[in-house]
């Protein structure tokens, strides 16, 4: 893997063309996404944010082969997406974590579905498990852990599964400010250690220009794309340089204008 | 939309090849028909005994309002006494530990053990079963609004204590309406365990009701009669339970039970 | 502090769970001793050297623990059978809608039939005997059994049947690590509620059609005007039930650690 990265860092890995998404409610349809194009190349960093509800989760549905798509289309690879990729990983909002099965029964899931042979996968959950610091925790059941352990066995259960893209749908949002900091800082150092490209949503600036190389900004319902920013403040980043700060203020206005002053979430 | 009517016509469609396979095994013979009546037989019979008294002295009508009447009943004492006692068992502790022990010791009995003592002291009429019936129902009802009452959230309670409410108050107005879903629960375990020990108590001893009526069908060989019987007392029962739903529906409101 | 007033609490528990035996046994005299009740009922003494004594002296073929034995032999039958029936097609039908479609309305027809009104039928079909007594503790647990299963198996997170996608699993793995793990609570549920049946359907059927067993003590008791014998039955009885439910329990506290249920 490690090899090729250097030669593909411009190439995109996903291509994505004019993507919409309608759902059909009871009185007629909903647009939540309108003809959204993004390339997103190898092992960046993206976050898409935006404000609202709507469009972000289905976006990351539909690359994880979840959710079909209305119109457009999505390029893994140059190869057209259709159902479940075992390339895409996900993390999910409310850490869905199987409840019948231990941190280490969590994590090997994926290889063990894939047939991987158990001394083998039991080593790389292991290598996961300690990689986001759930060392000795093996044995426990997700209800006996706090809600950001919950979520390191998520983004661990992700990674063990070898996949090239790690989707992030508002992992921390359930998380206490104290803690999500913490979570921040280790997910960079584990994008770091471990270079995938990720996609992560958020509704929160901070958050968004913390980690991100590119920062895509979405409108509310449909979500479109408003506009994006290219984030080269080296890492890893301080909350209250200059330049974060003057990023922050600009991204919120844009925001705040875009709502009209509206209670947005 | 297209799918939910492709499964509907699936189920029609099983039902009536059940009911046809039915009727072609007994028809045909390969399974006799003293062992299994055709359907259509068992619609003749079933319109026969309604006006008819035979072979059990009573018609289909008669047997029906007994057994609804003793079901009921005993049901109704049953939650009249049943919820009230789980609920204080529930709110004031000494209550509580004065009546568990011996709560505990009579909630393993299967009401139908209690069939013959009832007998023994109240002869076969109809007061045996209706005793009987008033345990069957009497239990679930204190065991589940107690627990009821006990799961009402320590928030609520704190939310109207700091508006001032009284002790009582608290009771009436939170822990009780929170209660509703788990006491309806317990009626419906409580009504569905009346039918049964009802039927169970007809079987054993009576003169009249479903349960006689099968019981007495089967002595004589009139297997018909013991399959309209048993069909009968399915859709009783599941009537009783639909209009207890429909009850729940009405008098609960916010929270569905899980 | 706390621990004192834990122990004060623990006292009074005690105390008034005895006090409330006391006026139990009391009340139970006292109607003995001064009404008619006397003349039909035993006194507390009476029924429980009754007990006692019915563990060595036969009362019919065997002593009350050959009873028991008997009676528990054919519920871990019945209750086994309607168990794993039940869950095959509870699971059957709560995973795939085309089972679902096929099975349910002909299951809609016996599923309200208590396990009990089967007695006559079982009788007329089977005869008198032990496979009758099966079947009638097979179809009082049965219905519980499917429906419980059904429910767990159809209340299954979609979210949670999504994440195994992703990560990889096939149909047969998601049935087999998500839908049966997720069912098991409701399984249990079903089983607990399916014993307690499958234990009252076996009175039922001995007091009918049997010659020994617990239900044929109690009612043999009623018959031959012996009614401490039905007492000692009950008591039996109700010890038997509360130990099944009791093992049951841990079983499940075993089997779900991962549930927070707690009971």
């Amino acid at each position: 893997m490690d090899s090729t990265k250097q030669v593909k860092k411009e190439k995109p890995i996903i291509t994505m063309e004019r993507i919409s998404k309608t759902f059909q409610v009871e009185d007629g349809e909903v647009k939540v996404i309108d003809q959204i194009d993004l390339d997103i190349r190898e092992n960046e960093f993206l976050v898409l944010f935006g404000a609202g509800q709507c469009g972000k989760t289905t976006l990351l549905k539909m690359l994880a082969g979840l959710e079909t798509i209305s119109g457009g289309s999505i390029k893994i690879d140059e190869k057209e997406l259709k159902g479940f990729n075992p390339k895409v990983g996900m993390v999910y909002q409310t850490t869905a974590l199987f409840p019948w099965l231990t941190v280490m029964g969590n994590v090997e899931f994926g290889p063990k579905a894939r047939g991987i042979g158990k001394t083998e996968r039991q080593k790389k959950a292991q290598y996961y498990i300690d990689l986001v610091g759930l060392t000795g925790f093996e044995k426990h059941f997700p209800s006996m852990l706090s809600g950001g352990m919950q979520q390191r066995v998520g983004i661990a259960r992700a990674y063990c599964n070898d996949p090239e893209i790690i989707l992030m749908d508002e992992p921390f949002g359930h998380l206490d400010a104290q803690t999500r900091y913490m979570m921040e800082e280790e997910v960079e150092k584990i994008w770091q250690e471990e270079k995938r490209t990720i996609i992560f949503v958020t509704n929160n600036i901070e958050e968004a220009l913390y980690l991100a190389d590119r920062i895509v900004i979405l409108t509310e319902c449909p979500a479109r794309v408003l506009t994006e920013y290219k984030i080269d403040i080296p890492r890893p980043r301080s909350l209250v340089s200059e330049e974060f700060l003057s990023l922050r203020e600009e991204i919120s206005s844009l925001v705040d204008l875009r709502e009209g002053g509206n209670d947005a979430e | 939309m297209k799918e939910k009517t492709k499964y509907i016509i699936i189920s029609i469609v099983s039902l009536i090849s059940f009911i046809l396979l039915w009727d072609l095994v007994s028809k045909s013979g390969i399974i006799s028909a003293k062992k299994l009546p055709a359907p259509s037989k068992l619609f003749e019979t079933f319109i026969y005994k309604l006006g008819n008294k035979n072979p059990d002295g009573n018609t289909l009508p008669i047997h029906i309002w007994t057994s609804l009447k003793e079901a009921l009943i005993g049901f109704f004492f049953g939650i009249v006494i049943g919820v009230p006692l789980g609920i204080s068992m529930a709110w004031f502790k000494k209550f509580d530990k004065f009546f568990s022990p011996l709560f505990d010791l009579i909630k393993p009995i299967p009401p139908v053990g209690w069939v013959p003592i009832m007998i023994t002291f109240f002869g076969i009429g109809i007061m045996s079963k209706v005793s009987v019936i008033f345990i069957a129902s009497f239990i679930p009802a204190v065991i589940n609004s107690y627990s009821g009452i006990k799961q009402t959230r320590e928030v609520h309670k704190w939310v109207s204590q700091t508006f001032g409410a009284s002790n009582r108050q608290v009771l009436f107005t939170i822990a009780i309406p929170s209660a509703g879903p788990m006491i309806f629960t317990g009626a419906r375990v409580a009504l569905n365990g009346s039918w049964v020990s009802l039927v169970a108590a007809e079987l054993i001893a009576s003169t009249k009701g479903l349960g006689y009526m099968i019981q007495t069908a089967r002595l004589v060989g009139r297997i018909d009669v013991v399959f309209v019987g048993v069909l009968v007392i399915g859709v009783f029962g599941a009537a009783m339970m639909e209009g207890l739903s429909f009850l729940e529906r009405k008098l609960v409101k916010g929270g569905r039970r899980s | 502090m706390i621990n004192k007033t834990f122990t004060k609490d623990m006292r009074e528990t005690w105390m008034y769970g005895i006090l409330g035996f006391l006026v139990f046994l009391l009340v139970w005299q006292a109607a003995c001793v001064f009404t008619n009740f006397g003349k039909i009922f035993p006194t507390p003494k009476v029924s429980l050297a009754a007990f006692l004594q019915a563990f060595v002296e036969p009362i019919g073929r065997h002593t009350l623990l050959g009873h028991i034995s008997i009676s528990l032999r054919r519920v871990l039958i019945g209750y086994t059978l309607s168990s794993i029936t039940g869950i095959i097609i509870g699971l059957l039908m709560g995973y795939s809608k085309l089972a679902h479609a096929i099975i349910y309305p002909i299951f809609c027809i016996i599923r309200p039939i208590p396990g009990i009104a089967w007695i006559p039928l079982a009788i007329l079909w089977i005869g008198i005997g032990e496979p009758t007594i099966h079947f009638i503790i097979f179809m009082g647990g049965f219905s519980q059994m499917v429906m419980n299963t059904m429910d767990g198996a159809q209340h299954v997170d979609t979210e949670l049947v999504g994440v195994a996608k992703v990560l990889g699993a096939k149909e047969n793995q998601i049935f087999r690590k998500i839908v049966l793990p997720s069912s098991i609570p409701y399984i249990f549920t079903g089983l607990q509620t399916s014993l307690s049946t499958s234990w009252m359907a076996v009175l039922a059927a001995e007091m009918i059609t049997a010659r020994e067993g617990a239900g044929w003590l109690i009612i043999a008791g009623m018959q031959t005007g012996r009614i401490e014998n039905n007492v000692i039955g009950m008591i039996a009885i109700g010890l038997v039930g509360l130990i099944l439910a009791t093992l049951l329990r841990n079983a499940e506290r075993r089997l779900c650690r991962w549930t927070v249920r707690s009971r």
